[in-house]
């Protein structure tokens, strides 16, 4: 956790409970965004409700931008930020399999978490199936283990990709994100009033 | 339309569009322009040759030796087990990946040590720490260790002590003496710098 | 119910506490005092062309007979040293006051007016590394004397002359053929010269880290 553990000012210790702080707020500003519904989510890939797409794009360029000012007053060190190493095969491929199961399940595993917390049947059948998965991927795993860890990039950023500044990467993707907003809520209203009994 | 969207649509947009002044560092490994002057005004990077040949002679497993001269001069002649990295390619991702690397302590050296502490300012930008220079460079080797002076006849003791151990080094890296000790090298096993490893959610 | 209705009170304390955040931000920012104006690249490439920065020491004479007055002799050397000798009209700034405040505006004075700044220390070392840091941080109008107070000391009368035997102060040349110096110890001693293996050391490679994430 940021300055304090390195420097030694709290133990690592602390790790856990600020890791539950964190996730305790997860949490709270899903469920506030109304991600426990499962209708609200999956609304994005029909059309009818892009309040998924709003929120985390939303989080995304505040976060984004904000780091940004953050690293420029001198309060946090954007260089010494952990990034995900990329392997790009396996994201891709991941990425449809996830795909396919927020549409069919209507979750992703952080909202179907929030879903059982307010009591839904739906998103406890979601989860024993992510188990299920996560049970079955991990005793296959000797099977995809090169694939697994093929096409590894390393940790990079668009940035170190593409040579193009990160201000520029920035205002590119705020404009695309607020684009976005906009046109997702004309065709919001096209299709909202075609469904008639339709209720949250 | 909501008039707060307009508004914080173009809030954000104008936030975005600061960040192209805000000349973020684009080197962030860099350190501080006022912390380089600092360590570059310390004489604390210098080593003399004698600590160099003593270590050598030692064979200090920790030790590792840079000549920055370009690639033909150090084909001609170079110090036991030194690589080469020219000044001028000092900054590629290839010579780079000779610094910084845990436990080891460089030594950087030239015909004098003008090159090598030029070598070391760059290196101090880009934030690498244990690195030497050996003072007076292949010039003052040949001048304090291969061809040693004698002192005065009235000079201390530890002067004698000095000139006696650099004729002894004298003999060992000239080859005057046999060497024992060709098949006894160390083998140095450097242990790769790790990344932190950073537990990361997502979703 | 409407999903993009915004609470007006919430996105308005929102907004308030971003932008007062950032405010905040660019009031308490500490500015350095300066910037890397040259990149390390730009650096590494400078050094092969240093015969353009030096200030050899033959140049002095036209300094000290007031011929030249484009340029400015800084000796930063500490004061005791400076007090047993220096250079005529050289100013004293001390290496570790060259951070300071007035002396970063005096050096940007004389960058504003096009005048040479000279640094000399005891030998061309000492000053080499302010100097390369100075380069660096913009200030193209500063050279390092060659040779240093030493060689003037030592060449005072004949300052002159010393155009004709550049070889005496000018750094970074070999002066022994060292492949001859180390074979020739060995044939007066009569063995045979042991070729020693450069150690191997591994590189350091960027590692892996397995994260895991979602």
């Amino acid at each position: 956790m940021g300055p304090l553990i390195p420097n030694g000012i709290i133990t690592g210790d602390w790790n856990f409970v600020i890791a539950i702080l964190l996730g305790v707020a997860f949490g709270f500003i899903l469920e506030a965004s109304g991600f426990s519904s499962s209708r609200n989510i999956v609304g994005v890939f029909y059309g009818y409700n892009f309040v998924v797409l709003r929120v985390f794009f939303t989080a995304l360029i505040v976060t984004m931008v904000g780091l940004m000012y953050f690293d420029y007053f001198g309060w946090l060190n954007l260089s010494q930020i952990f990034i995900l190493p990329t392997f790009w095969q396996p994201m891709l491929v991941g990425g449809i399999v996830m795909g396919f199961g927020f549409i069919m399940g209507g979750f992703c595993p952080g909202t179907s978490f929030t879903a059982i917390a307010i009591g839904k049947i739906d998103a406890l059948l979601f989860t024993v199936g992510l188990y299920v998965g996560i049970g079955i991927f991990s005793l296959a795993f000797p099977l995809f283990a090169d694939f697994y860890n093929s096409g590894n990039l390393g940790n990079i950023t668009v940035t170190d990709l593409t040579g193009i500044d990160a201000s520029w990467l920035a205002l590119a993707f705020t404009f695309i994100a607020l684009a976005a907003f906009w046109i997702t809520m004309l065709i919001e209203k096209k299709i909202r009033k075609k469904i008639t009994d339709y209720k949250f | 339309m909501n008039r707060n969207y307009i508004i914080l649509t173009f809030l954000m947009l104008a936030l975005a569009v600061g960040t192209l002044f805000l000349h973020l560092q684009k080197d962030t490994k860099q350190i501080q322009p006022e912390a380089l002057l600092w360590d570059v005004l310390q004489p604390t990077r210098y080593v003399t040759t004698d600590q160099v040949a003593k270590r050598l002679i030692e064979k200090d497993p920790s030790l590792m030796l840079i000549d920055v001269r370009p690639a033909a001069e150090y084909t001609q002649f170079t110090l036991p087990g030194a690589l080469n990295v020219p000044l001028d390619s000092l900054y590629t991702s290839a010579a780079l990946a000779n610094f910084g690397i845990p436990g080891a302590k460089v030594v950087l050296f030239a015909n004098d040590a003008i090159a090598a502490d030029e070598a070391w300012v760059i290196l101090r930008r880009l934030n690498f720490k244990n690195n030497y220079v050996m003072k007076g460079g292949l010039n003052g080797w040949v001048e304090t260790i291969i061809r040693p002076v004698a002192p005065a006849e009235t000079a201390p003791e530890t002067a004698f002590e000095q000139y006696n151990f650099r004729k002894a080094a004298s003999m060992y890296f000239t080859g005057a003496k046999m060497d024992v000790n060709k098949d006894q090298k160390a083998k140095v096993v450097f242990k790769k710098r790790k990344k932190t490893v950073v537990a990361s959610g997502g979703c | 119910m409407h999903v993009h209705d915004l609470n007006p009170k919430k996105t308005l304390w929102a907004v308030i506490i971003f932008v007062v955040l950032i405010i905040v931000g660019f009031i308490t920012m500490k500015r350095p005092t300066m910037t890397y104006e040259q990149s390390v690249k730009q650096s590494v490439q400078m050094l092969s062309d240093t015969s353009a920065y030096y200030f050899y020491p033959y140049q002095l004479v036209e300094v000290l007979n007031h011929q030249n007055k484009d340029v400015v002799l800084i000796d930063i050397r500490n004061k005791y040293e400076f007090g047993q000798g220096h250079i005529p009209g050289a100013k004293s700034i001390p290496s570790f006051d060259l951070a300071k405040k007035e002396n970063l505006n005096m050096l940007e004075n004389y960058k504003q007016k096009k005048i040479r700044v000279v640094l000399y220390a005891n030998n061309q070392l000492e000053a080499t590394g302010a100097w390369f840091f100075f380069r660096q941080v913009g200030f193209e109008n500063i050279s390092v004397l060659l040779g240093g107070y030493d060689f003037y000391a030592a060449h005072q009368k004949d300052l002159e002359a010393t155009y004709y035997d550049q070889n005496v102060y000018l750094k970074g040349v070999p002066r022994y053929d060292f492949a001859k110096v180390a074979k020739s110890a060995v044939t007066e001693a009569g063995t045979t010269q042991t070729t020693t293996k450069p150690v191997v050391f591994k590189r350091r490679k960027k590692a892996t880290v397995a994260a895991g994430g979602c």
